[in-house]
């Protein structure tokens, strides 16, 4: 027996037996039916559908045999795949192939067999096979009509095979189908080119319509529905599908619900056909509402705002960090940039740098220490260390942290909250240099109820204070207190449980003993505060006042020495009248000495002195006196002012103020210190006085009209003649009368003016014609003593008036010239001139003279002054004109004054002020 | 119209005399002289002067006083008055020339023109009256 040769592709061969999915199914009508009328219509006992599988043949259709397989050595069929066409055996009992074949040997004992090869994509897989127990031979026609059986069953493979997949495809539909339902996601088709669209129900569904009610649907309806804001995105994505640049178009966007408000959906979709010439053709996409997503979005990414806002409003740091050995920081919070001068991100994940590398490496050892302990006894850690900031600076920090643990004790994470406490460090620093500076101790004293007593706290200063050191007295006051001055130790134990008692502060003064067992005053404050345990503990400050207290000696005896000084005023005050006050011109406050109250009538309780009352008391007509006077008070510093002044009760009393400003730069309320003194007494002696002496100057003037009258009628000639003496005589009489006259009337003009009696009559005047006038009224003088009067005016003088009495001018520039022409050498030159000065008028008066001798230019204003007593005799002067021109001069708000050097003249000027 | 008839009124005898010779004998005025103001208000009608000279301080009536008496008298009324008194301030002068005074002169007085000055008083007086009149 000859086994069947392998065919050279047989792998690829079973490969396309096994796609057709035929072997070992079960029978089937169509292939039966096949093989029934095969049968028939070639009349063989046996009709088989045989597929030649590895090992096998399996009969997918028999007729006229039970097996439904047999060995493939022993097949026939193995040999008729071998063979393009039609496999025929006559007589398998006479063919040396197949005569030992169990086959042909055994049931079914085959003669004949003819098989026609299956082919399916070109391989063959199978026969249709013809078998007879007797022998015989196709003729041509029975060939051909197997050839056509065989064709039929390879159409029926085919048509099964193409059922099969169209079964599966409608099922995998139904299955997606089921899953799209279920996840509730839209869908949509795209016709890229045409516009038309296909949207599932759901599509619609999601923004709130009905496929009907959206209808008819194109790409228009997405467009409508999407949000304006949307689109422009959804177009760039697009366009980057198609181009290629995206395997997906995949946008989140916002729809238009129906209800009006917008949902969010995900769009997704591909191009899955293009046109001939490269175009996107269909587009199918998924489309599902994300709203929900959406919204959970974002509020997550509100609440994580939130927590980083929250984070960073804390004005520490918050960390999370791993339990491993570089604290791998997972989170950190922004604050930790102001403390390191590095950003947090470079603290994540140990990017750039460890936490541990910017903590101070002199604390880095402890603070790591302390953190392995608290994580060891599962307790939180509080650590106080220095970090290096990027800058070089070094900050101070606090941090709190705990180590999180799971359920079977092990660390997860380590969180903690660092806080830059460089300032607090600082300041208890400072504190602590502070009270290091302060002359006192700075403590706090605890009393317990037992009876014990301790400074847990005290500053360096309780050295000096008690001659104890801070640790000395940390458990135990007592060494403090043996240093008290036993006379002063009860005293101070009473002040302390008075304190504690009443919780009112603690204030004594007492005495201890200094290292010389010298005595020193202390002066200690402190407030209590009571604590739990029922002890008191004080804070508090005690100083060294013994200099202090020496002060207040001190000063108790000046105060005493003062009072007899005082005493002694008001003695002195009360013999003179003189009384003392203080008035502030900026807040009209005012101070008055005893004896004032005295002088100006009043009861010291019955007012408080003012500035308003003491105007009040100012005769109205000196009122403008006073005012001037206190104008001038803050210009010069000094007031001096007489005046009237009316008591309550009516009565006019003269007083003279005396007062000087307090220096401006120690004296912002213009305090004026000063006196008042009645002077009633005296002035109305001087008034007693100016009246005997304008009664005097009046009856002398009676008589001298007379012998005036008398002398001129004799000089006139027309009545007498005399002989020459006598008429010499007469002159000499009559020049003697005009001075006496001249005296007279200089008396009563300064007289006058003293006693405030003269009357001005102010007015504006120009003055070039006023100095014009007194040149040419000395003109004849000055002829007559061969004197030239030259006249020197500013150009711009006339743009100027004086406020002048015109009279009174007159007389003064007429007393100035004729001194002038006086004392000038026949043949000089007296010079009068005028010019501005500043506010002024400076009108000067200057002689070729013998000037004005040293020692009495200092009196030459003064009454009866006179140079020498030779000159005034020579000269005729009254000794009363200067002093009358300065009175006159001054009443007119103006100056005089002089410029003199021996043998070079004098120069008199007068300076009046320009009328406004 | 030449000043002829002057009234003088002074206490002083002195002064008096002064002026009799400076008036009568060196400008040959008609003089009638008065030692006090009741005397002048006696007389005045009766002498009718053109022109009264008068001293300020008086004892018993002074020249104010005489003055306003002396205007009592209808027949006196346009009277020029001038006042003969101690040098004084220019505002007391007011109150001789308020009270109807035509001039004020002052002592010591210049003897050797008086005569001239009152003459000089006089014609301004009877211009300025003149004046009047003609209004």
């Amino acid at each position: 027996m000859q086994t069947p040769a392998l065919p050279l592709n047989e792998q690829e061969r079973l490969s396309a037996l096994q796609l057709t999915g035929l072997l070992d199914t079960e029978p089937e009508q169509r292939f039966d039916r096949l093989t029934h009328l095969a049968k028939l219509a070639l009349g063989t006992e046996i009709v088989l559908i045989s597929l030649v599988d590895s090992e096998r043949q399996w009969f997918k259709s028999k007729q006229g045999i039970d097996a439904c397989e047999t060995g493939r050595d022993i097949s026939f069929c193995g040999h008729a795949i071998l063979n393009e066409h039609i496999f025929e055996v006559p007589d398998a009992s006479l063919d040396v192939r197949f005569s030992d074949n169990p086959l042909v040997i055994h049931a079914p004992f085959i003669r004949f067999y003819a098989g026609v090869p299956l082919t399916r994509s070109g391989l063959r897989i199978g026969t249709l096979c013809f078998i007879d127990s007797t022998p015989r031979l196709f003729s041509s026609k029975e060939r051909e009509i197997a050839t056509g059986f065989a064709k039929t069953v390879e159409q029926e493979i085919e048509d099964r095979l193409q059922e099969q997949a169209h079964q599966q495809l409608a099922a995998s539909e139904q299955m997606y189908r089921s899953v799209l339902e279920g996840t509730r996601i839209g869908t949509w088709q795209w016709n890229v080119q045409t516009g038309d669209t296909i949207f599932n129900q759901r599509w619609a569904e999601i923004v709130g319509y009905t496929l009907e009610e959206l209808a008819p649907i194109s790409i228009e309806t997405w467009l409508k529905l999407a949000h304006p804001a949307d689109l422009d995105e959804s177009g760039q994505l697009l366009q980057a599908h198609f181009a290629g640049h995206s395997p997906f178009y995949d946008f989140k966007c916002r729809m238009k619900h129906k209800d009006g408000h917008y949902v969010w959906v995900h769009d997704r979709g591909r191009v899955v056909s293009w046109t001939d010439d490269g175009k996107p053709l269909m587009m199918y996409g998924t489309h599902a509402d994300i709203t929900e997503q959406k919204q959970s979005e974002m509020a997550l990414l509100q609440s994580r705002d939130q927590f980083k806002t929250l984070v960073a409003n804390i004005p520490g740091i918050t960390y999370r960090c791993k339990a491993d050995e570089h604290w791998t920081m997972l989170f950190m919070s922004g604050h930790i940039d102001f403390i390191s001068g590095y950003p947090a991100s470079d603290f994540i994940d140990n990017a750039v740098r460890s936490y541990a590398s910017v903590i101070h490496p002199d604390d880095c050892s402890s603070v790591e220490q302390e953190v392995a302990e608290a994580i060891t006894n599962q307790t939180p850690w509080v650590l106080r260390y220095r970090i290096l900031h990027a800058n070089g600076s070094v900050r101070w920090a606090e941090e709190r942290g705990a180590a999180e643990f799971d359920e079977r004790g092990q660390v997860l994470y380590l969180d903690g909250f660092i806080l830059d406490v460089s300032n607090e460090q600082k300041l208890q620093e400072q504190l602590v240099k502070l009270t290091q500076q302060l002359p006192g101790v700075v403590y706090q004293f605890q009393l317990w109820p037992d009876g014990q007593t301790a400074f847990p706290y005290a500053s360096a200063g309780i050295e000096q204070i008690y001659g104890v050191k801070s640790e000395d007295v940390r458990t135990d006051a007592s060494i403090a207190f043996s240093k008290i001055y036993p006379e002063d130790l009860a005293a101070v134990a009473q002040s302390i449980d008075d304190s504690r008692q009443q919780q009112k502060i603690w204030q004594h003064e007492y005495r201890v003993f200094k290292n010389d067992q010298s005595l020193k005053w202390l002066s200690g404050k402190a407030t209590p505060e009571l604590l739990p345990d029922g002890s008191t503990l004080w804070h508090g400050y005690i100083e060294d006042i013994t200099q202090k207290k020496e002060y207040y000696l001190q000063l108790e005896s000046l105060n005493q020495q003062l009072k007899v000084a005082q005493q002694c005023l008001d003695l002195a005050s009360e013999q003179a009248k003189i009384g003392y006050w203080q008035a502030s011109l900026k807040h009209g406050s005012l101070w008055w000495s005893p004896m004032i109250y005295q002088i100006f009538g009043f009861e010291s309780d019955e007012i408080v002195p003012s500035v308003a009352l003491f105007k009040s008391t100012v005769h109205p007509d000196d009122v403008a006196k006073v005012e001037q006077s206190e104008q001038q008070a803050k210009l010069t510093g000094i007031h001096n002012v007489v005046h009237r002044i009316i008591r309550p009760d009516g009565e006019v009393r003269w007083v003279h103020e005396l007062a000087q400003l307090v220096p401006e730069d120690e004296n912002p309320d213009l305090m004026l210190i000063g006196s008042v003194q009645d002077i009633t007494e005296r002035m109305k002696l001087q008034q007693v006085k100016d009246e005997f002496i304008s009664t005097v100057s009046h009856e002398l003037r009676t008589p001298l009209t007379s012998i005036y009258g008398a002398l001129n009628l004799l000089q006139a000639g027309n009545l007498v003649q005399l002989p020459p003496k006598a008429e010499k005589l007469i002159g000499i009489a009559s020049s003697n009368c005009q001075q006496l006259s001249r005296l007279i009337n200089d008396l009563l003009d300064i007289e006058k003016l003293v006693a405030g009696k003269m009357l001005f009559e102010m007015k504006q005047v120009c003055i070039s014609p006023v100095l014009k006038r007194a040149m040419n009224d000395h003109q004849p003088y000055a002829d007559q003593l061969k004197i030239r009067l030259v006249l020197d005016l500013e150009p711009q003088l006339d743009c100027y008036q004086l406020q002048v009495d015109e009279h009174r001018l007159m007389q003064i520039l007429t007393n100035l010239l004729s001194n002038a022409v006086k004392f000038s050498p026949s043949g000089g030159k007296v010079v009068l001139s005028a010019m501005h000065v500043g506010d002024e008028i400076e009108i000067a008066i200057q002689d070729q003279g013998p000037g004005i001798p040293e020692d009495f230019q200092h009196k030459i204003f003064q009454r009866f002054s006179q140079a020498d007593a030779s000159s005034a005799k020579m000269k005729g002067g009254t000794g009363l004109g200067l002093a009358l021109c300065k009175e006159l001069v001054e009443a007119m708000q103006g100056s005089i004054g002089f410029h003199s050097g021996a043998g070079a003249g004098a120069r008199f000027y007068l300076r009046l002020p320009i009328a406004k | 119209m030449q000043l002829d008839k002057v009234l003088h009124v002074e206490d002083d005898e002195s002064i008096r005399m002064i002026v009799e010779m400076a008036l009568v004998d060196l400008s040959g005025f008609t003089l009638l002289a008065c030692e006090n103001g009741a005397d002048a208000v006696a007389q005045v009608e009766q002498f009718e002067p053109d022109l009264i000279l008068m001293d300020a301080m008086m004892p018993g009536m002074d020249g104010l006083q005489t003055l306003v008496k002396i205007r009592e008298n209808p027949n006196c009324h346009n009277i020029p008055v001038v006042f003969m008194t101690a040098r004084i301030q220019q505002a007391e002068k007011q109150q001789y020339f308020d009270a109807g005074a035509v001039a004020v002169i002052e002592k010591p007085f210049e003897a050797t023109s008086l005569g001239d000055d009152l003459e000089a008083i006089y014609q301004r007086f009877i211009a300025s009256s003149v004046a009047i009149a003609q209004d």
